[in-house]
């Protein structure tokens, strides 16, 4: 991937496939990358409860 | 070729263990520019990369360029944060704190599919340990098969009589002299036979099989002491410490329960500030670690670094 200039990032262009996961105190956002890899992004939620 | 078709297994016979032959890893990216950072955020006007946004906490993501593959296993990388010259030991606590969820989350999920009995987490650090990207970042590999280390671990514990990591933890314990740190639910230690000059054990100290098992409290405890241990590392001869981490778990072979107890072995190659342990004739050939160094000295100097570093 040396030298491709990227496109700007555009998260609403990933393929989201589920809405409000989490574990624990941790959101989970899972999406498919353009060669179908999956990717999954984890997002600390500091509103969860302790 | 597909990525894929050229993945195989071979079983060396005289040792009993699995080979795996995955030669597209071959062509895989070997410590890239440092504006070139595939684990980086995607920048706008900067080169793409493998997470395609702008900013993120913890990614994980399929291995472009995998050991194992569905059906026969995964392989994936977990980036630990979007800041390219941090490390595990530098992350803010909260963030330490959720990997751990991270990595509970993933091994319920690997674990789970039919086609992976052994979800190994770990982390290479430092080009002495192979590192090809040195963005703070891990890896898990979805075994299709018990790997032998595990393999030798459940034996130990038939060996034993029950747990060997628990009776291990209490010799430890009674010991006192190879501790190097301890907090409500675990305890961290050079083990009394350990192979590498600074091998430490992070051990919880309840029984749990795997991070499923483990209440929020002692994952936060968790990342607290591997985080003292990588920071007590780093201080040891202040420099980036090179390590492997393996995390050992309960393998997840369908409708078995071959027990295991949740516990992180660290295994650095330095002996001394600038001279690596190599594994050589006896430790290859042979399979028996010669050491140049005493637990319990080594104990006391990482005990003294964990100090310093807190």
């Amino acid at each position: 991937m040396a030298g491709k200039r990227a496109e700007p990032p555009d998260p609403e262009a990933l393929e989201r496939e589920q809405e409000d996961e989490r574990t624990g105190p941790v959101k989970i956002a899972r999406h498919v990358k353009d060669d179908g890899r999956a990717l999954i992004v984890y997002t600390r939620d500091a509103d969860a409860p302790a | 070729m597909s990525v894929g078709e050229d993945i195989g297994r071979r079983f060396e016979e005289l040792r009993g263990e699995e080979v795996v032959y995955a030669i597209h890893r071959q062509d895989r990216t070997f410590l890239p520019a440092r504006d070139h950072c595939p684990l980086d955020a995607t920048r706008p006007g900067g080169p793409a990369t493998e997470i395609p946004l702008p900013a993120f906490e913890i990614a994980v993501f399929d291995n472009r360029f995998p050991a194992f593959e569905s059906p026969h296993g995964a392989a994936e990388v977990v980036v630990y944060t979007d800041d390219h010259d941090g490390s595990f030991a530098t992350l803010a606590p909260e963030r330490a704190e959720a990997l751990m969820w991270v990595w509970r989350h993933r091994y319920l999920e690997l674990g789970a599919r039919e086609d992976v009995d052994y979800v190994y987490i770990f982390e290479n650090r430092g080009v002495e340990v192979g590192v090809t990207l040195h963005h703070p970042h891990g890896q898990i590999y979805g075994y299709p098969f018990v790997p032998p280390v595990v393999r030798r671990e459940l034996e130990a514990d038939a060996r034993l009589g029950g747990c060997a990591p628990c009776m291990l933890l209490t010799r430890e314990l009674l010991d006192g002299r190879r501790i190097v740190y301890e907090n409500d639910s675990v305890v961290v230690y050079v083990p009394f036979a350990a192979r590498w000059a600074y091998e430490a054990h992070v051990t919880m100290r309840q029984h749990h099989p795997s991070l499923r098992d483990c209440s929020r409290e002692e994952l936060r405890l968790l990342s607290c002491a591997l985080q003292a241990l990588a920071r007590g590392y780093d201080a040891l001869f202040e420099r980036p410490f090179p390590y492997v981490m393996a995390m050992h778990q309960a393998p997840t072979v369908a409708g078995e329960e071959l027990g295991g107890h949740v516990h992180v072995e660290f295994y650095p190659p330095l002996r001394t500030a600038e001279k690596l342990k190599y594994l050589a004739g006896s430790e290859q050939g042979a399979g028996t670690f010669i050491s140049d160094t005493l637990p319990e000295e080594s104990a006391a100097k990482l005990r003294g670094a964990i100090a310093r570093a807190a």
